[in-house]
């Protein structure tokens, strides 16, 4: 599989060489990238194979618009996320954006074009998102193309769930489940405690990034004015740790308020059923993620495999975002990086068994040109792959 | 087989953290330590390190390549990288400063010069407080920069006050302090919960240990 993927060089003097750096078509744009050869054929199955499970589970595709107005997205995801965009004005002055995030352009459908479809809605994408500026340093490509899926009109933890086997089912299929990670969260367990302690919105900031970065020292000593000692002990060491039913367990010890503690019960029926399904172990529950606590509205999770330095996907509940496209209504819904996928994929030694084997091309003869297509065509017929050496016949 | 990849700070922090590093159980050949080699294996084959420029850890970490990393906070603050950072470890400690020659220094009728190795610190520091800056961005001997006009105030990492006091500069505001921090790549801290929350552990003992002998 380690086939030289993705650059052409072509053999040049280096005067030439020279010359043609300053020439723009031989310069790309930073983070824009071309795929070829055994890493595009790589890409493609993952793609195949990801569509045919959304399929399984009956979500339609949904192809979206690739330019839209940019306050559809401002909407959308939020101004600090939307302010990655690429932006340019239409004609009539009127600010567009190359689409950052395929979510929002969704939830617009699901509030417009389809208002009267009977509910729950499933759809599913694989489409390319743009971003002017990557979302991290360690994250170049400023193209990625996101396959995700929405649930849109139906709560409770079975839709939740349907989510989460989705994702379960995806990783199984690209022989990633021995090696992967799915963290559960709920957005409502910080948000109670943030709720019960009072905190301003600015000192609710802090703890939140106290929280997420994990840093368990600071956090304890944030929250003396606000909690008692041991209170603070006690939350900054649970959002420490990452694991199973035992979390659960101890947070209910630690966190009281009734916010956290209904968000706590959703966390626990979904975690029976992932024990149910003996899938625990393929799942964590993490109380300290809470990267993303404007967005979503209950669960959030994230997807880790090995291989990959930062997360593969991450998805969660968004009751509140259909909402700003004038028809409230829950939804649920993840999204997958395609171009992390292929980069873990491609490092494997062994070709994944998802991949069909490419067939061998045989090559067709013939004195004359007609002879030379009719034979292509009668093997093309007969379900052969060919490949012609037009050198060969008089032209 | 190699369990955790850990990126050392080369230079100012190098020797504490490889002290520290022993301290909590680590343990190293004086052959690795003394040889030239910038990736060495732990006696017991779970640990390796890899030493790297102070600004380069934050890279390694995010990427994945290595586990964790220690580093000083101020190249954290710097570098503005996306990580865990689930432990202060109490060694190196500095402040980040704004030095000048003399408190009229920092008052100049126009814009004010900054030299910095720091500039997004500087930046984020003189912008809270509406200061136009003009910053000027230098890799090293910063001190020069404010002794001989190129600006009218450096922004630096103190650590005794000694280098700035040789050169005549005095701290004119401490814009915050400093100590080395363990950072944790994201994925790693899922994939290897195992294996960095025991590192963590054995860290904390280490230092505090430390502190009671001290």
């Amino acid at each position: 599989m380690n086939e030289a993927a993705g650059f052409l060089f072509i053999v040049k003097k280096p005067e030439e060489i020279y010359f043609s750096m300053s020439k723009p078509l031989s310069r790309m744009p930073t983070g824009m990238r071309y795929y070829s050869g055994a890493e595009a054929r790589l890409r493609r199955a993952i793609e195949t194979t990801l569509m045919s499970v959304f399929d399984g589970w009956s979500y339609e595709e949904i192809t979206t618009p690739t330019v839209d107005y940019y306050s559809l997205f401002e909407r959308g995801m939020g101004r600090s996320q939307a302010h990655h965009a690429f932006r340019f004005s239409d004609t009539d002055g009127r600010l567009l954006a190359i689409r950052p995030d395929v979510t929002s352009l969704v939830a617009r459908a699901a509030a417009t074009l389809f208002a009267e479809r009977e509910r729950p809605l499933r759809l599913c994408y694989a489409a390319p998102v743009f971003r002017q500026q990557p979302q991290s340093h360690a994250e170049w490509r400023r193209e990625s193309t996101q396959i995700g899926g929405e649930l849109i009109g139906a709560h409770g933890s079975a839709a939740d769930m349907e989510v989460l086997a989705i994702v379960c089912e995806t990783v199984e299929r690209l022989d990633l489940d021995r090696d992967s990670l799915i963290t559960l969260n709920d957005v409502d367990v910080f948000n109670g405690i943030a709720e019960q302690l009072q905190l301003p919105a600015e000192a609710r900031n802090e703890m939140r990034e106290l929280v997420d970065t994990r840093n368990a020292a600071d956090l304890e000593r944030f929250l003396v004015p606000w909690s008692s000692a041991e209170e603070s002990r006690a939350f900054a060491q649970l959002v420490q740790l990452s694991g199973k039913r035992k979390i659960l367990n101890d947070a209910r010890r630690v966190i009281t308020n009734p916010r956290s503690q209904t968000a706590l019960d959703r966390l626990e029926r979904l975690w029976s059923v992932i024990e149910s399904l003996q899938l625990t172990d393929s799942f964590e529950i993490d109380l300290g993620d809470v990267a993303w606590l404007d967005y979503y509205t209950g669960l959030t999770f994230k997807i880790y495999v090995k291989g990959a330095g930062a997360r593969i996907g991450s998805g969660g509940r968004y009751d509140g975002l259909t909402a700003s496209f004038g028809r409230a209504e829950p939804a649920v819904g993840f999204v997958l990086d395609l171009d992390g996928l292929t980069d873990v994929l491609m490092g494997r030694s062994h070709e994944p068994g998802f991949m069909r084997a490419s067939m061998q091309a045989t090559q067709p003869h013939g004195e004359r040109l007609s002879e030379l297509f009719a034979a292509a065509r009668t093997k093309r017929a007969q379900g052969e792959r060919v490949v012609l050496n037009t050198n060969e016949v008089m032209q | 087989m190699t369990e955790l990849t850990i990126a050392i700070a080369k230079g100012r922090l190098q020797a504490e953290t490889l002290e520290l590093l022993k301290s909590a159980g680590l343990v190293f050949s004086g052959e690795a330590l003394s040889s030239r080699r910038l990736a060495i294996e732990d006696e017991s084959g779970r640990f390796r390190l890899i030493f790297v420029k102070p600004a380069d850890v934050p890279v390694y970490v995010e990427r994945g390549i290595a586990d964790c990393g220690i580093v000083g906070r101020d190249v954290l603050l710097e570098s503005d990288a996306d990580l865990l950072q689930p432990l202060s470890l109490d060694l190196g400690a500095c402040r980040i400063v704004v030095a000048a020659k003399n408190e009229a220094a920092v008052r100049p009728s126009g814009m004010l010069k900054v030299a910095t190795k720091y500039p997004r610190i500087a930046a984020r520091h003189f912008g809270a407080r509406g200061v136009a800056v003009d910053l000027i961005e230098l890799s090293g001997s910063v001190e020069l920069a404010a002794v001989l006009g190129l600006a009218d105030c450096i922004v630096d990492l103190v650590e005794t006050g000694k280098t700035l006091e040789e050169n005549d500069l005095g701290v004119v505001d401490v814009i915050t302090e400093s100590s080395a921090r363990l950072v944790v790549n994201r994925a790693s801290y899922q994939l290897k919960a195992e294996t960095v929350s025991e590192f963590i552990k054995s860290l904390e003992k280490a230092i505090r240990r430390r502190g009671s002998v001290d």
